[in-house]
């Protein structure tokens, strides 16, 4: 495959909930390295823009490319839904609810993937494992059940399992929205850090401060469509159009 | 005025008889708890297959068991299948066959609201990582749903215990059974029927109460 194509693509793809059209003709690429923030109105789509990508929703026209390779299309061809299997743990994603899983300690939540789809010894599973909590700071927790941490705590455990399948992009679906302010800040932080590495990261998110200064592209989203696309923080410093303006005019007095 | 002169002494006489009928309510209860967990599996996964002549099989057996009385079940078992089928079916084993297919009926209705307490966003945190389904739900849904159907199973075990008594309609030699022979020969059915009563609250009360604490702290979770 050629250098230049994205690392994932969302191709014309639109969603139709029964009548419902939820995504209209949506062509969105994130490059390596990317962080690109997904910002608008609730209900303009976002979060079913980052299913699809993610492999939980099928597109009801247009399809999902990873370097190249189609992995989700309407219907999709045996070629496909293979492609599909084998980028599948290569996308990470960070849910709004966490959706950690409560019968498991925070180091079996983080190991289980490694080991059931790649295979991995228990041994370096752990490693990995410790070498990601003391990343997000929770070392200490490594044995407790999801239930005995705080929603920050526990966000920051969801990402950490996620990088404990290595992706190649990293998806975080309003990742924040749950939380409260002072909780937020401790997520941000780790998702900060992220970027500052060099993750490849698609945002959808209601951070605009987050956008602003750690987003390399920000996308607004309303209805269904991409509305506009910006470059850094040029979309907040000068938004092209009258319902962007709008939508950041309810940020103003933050 | 109510001038009765108890005479315990006869249930005392017959102590042991009527602990070998207990025992053997028992033994009727677990052994059919064992059946019905099986039947209610079955029963859930024709509900949820994908053929539709089987969903429609798994739910005629559940509508039917669930909307007509136990005791016609029994009846129908005892003195039907019989004739149906040309064999003669012990009391005890009609006892145990009627009452797991009527809890089983019951029970595959807890096994599927089980895998339903678990949510959506853990089976698709596991589909995103890459586990397949079968790893998705052998790994997630199902210790969850077992960790929420066990306070159910365990009412059912105590529902069994109160359902086995209709053995003795057709002469299953378990605690009730015994008594109505009892009461017969020492005609002193209040004293008898008395004694019963207490033993099965005795029996079914502590568990009830232990259920309901332990649902409770399910539920803290």
């Amino acid at each position: 495959m050629s250098i230049s194509s994205p690392l994932i693509l969302a191709d014309g793809v639109s969603k139709k909930f029964g009548a419902n059209q939820v995504l209209t003709r949506v062509t969105l690429e994130v490059l390596e390295r990317d962080v690109v923030c997904v910002v608008g109105p609730s209900g303009s789509g976002k979060t079913t823009l980052l299913r699809c990508l993610a492999l939980l929703e099928e597109p009801s026209e247009g399809r999902v490319v990873m370097e190249g390779v189609p992995i989700s299309t309407p219907s999709p061809s045996k070629q496909v839904k293979a492609a599909a299997r084998d980028v599948r743990s290569e996308i990470g994603m960070v849910f709004q609810h966490f959706n950690l899983w409560p019968h498991m300690s925070v180091l079996q939540n983080l190991i289980e993937a490694p080991m059931r789809v790649k295979k991995m010894p228990r041994d370096q599973a752990v490693a990995i494992a410790e070498g990601l909590l003391n990343k997000v700071d929770l070392s200490d927790k490594r044995d407790a059940y999801p239930a005995r941490l705080s929603g920050g705590q526990q966000q920051r455990v969801a990402i950490a399992r996620a990088l404990a399948m290595n992706p190649k992009v990293l998806l975080f679906d309003e990742a924040t929205s749950a939380l409260d302010p002072e909780l937020r800040r401790e997520v941000l932080a780790v998702m900060r850090q992220l970027a500052r590495e060099g993750m490849t990261m698609l945002v959808v998110t209601h951070e605009m401060g987050f956008a602003r200064h750690v987003g390399t592209r920000t996308v607004f989203m309303d209805r269904g469509e991409i509305v506009e696309a910006a470059p850094g923080s040029a979309f907040f410093d000068a938004p092209q159009t009258e319902r962007a303006r709008r939508f950041l005019q309810q940020f103003e007095d933050e | 005025m109510f001038k009765y002169q108890f005479r315990w002494d006869t249930v005392w006489g017959s102590f042991d008889f009527l602990m070998g009928g207990l025992q053997m309510t028992l033994i009727i209860s677990a052994i059919t708890l064992v059946l019905a967990m099986l039947g209610g599996l079955i029963i859930a996964l024709l509900d949820m297959s994908r053929f539709r002549i089987l969903r429609w099989i798994g739910i005629s057996i559940g509508e039917v068991v669930r909307n007509t009385p136990i005791l016609v079940q029994l009846l129908w078992v005892y003195y039907v299948l019989p004739i149906v089928f040309g064999v003669r079916i012990e009391a005890l084993v009609a006892l145990i066959i009627g009452l797991a297919l009527y809890q089983a009926s019951f029970i595959s209705e807890v096994y599927r609201s089980g895998i339903q307490s678990v949510p959506k966003g853990h089976r698709e945190a596991a589909q995103v990582l890459g586990l397949t389904p079968f790893q998705s739900f052998n790994r997630i849904v199902l210790p969850q749903a077992i960790r929420m159907t066990l306070p159910p199973l365990a009412s059912n075990f105590v529902q069994l215990i109160k359902f086995s008594s209709l053995g003795a309609v057709i002469s299953v030699s378990e605690i009730t059974r015994r008594g109505m022979e009892l009461s017969a020969t020492n005609f002193r059915p209040l004293e008898t029927f008395t004694f019963i009563a207490v033993v099965y609250f005795f029996i079914c009360w502590p568990l009830a109460m232990a259920i309901r604490f332990w649902e409770r702290r399910l539920q803290a979770r």
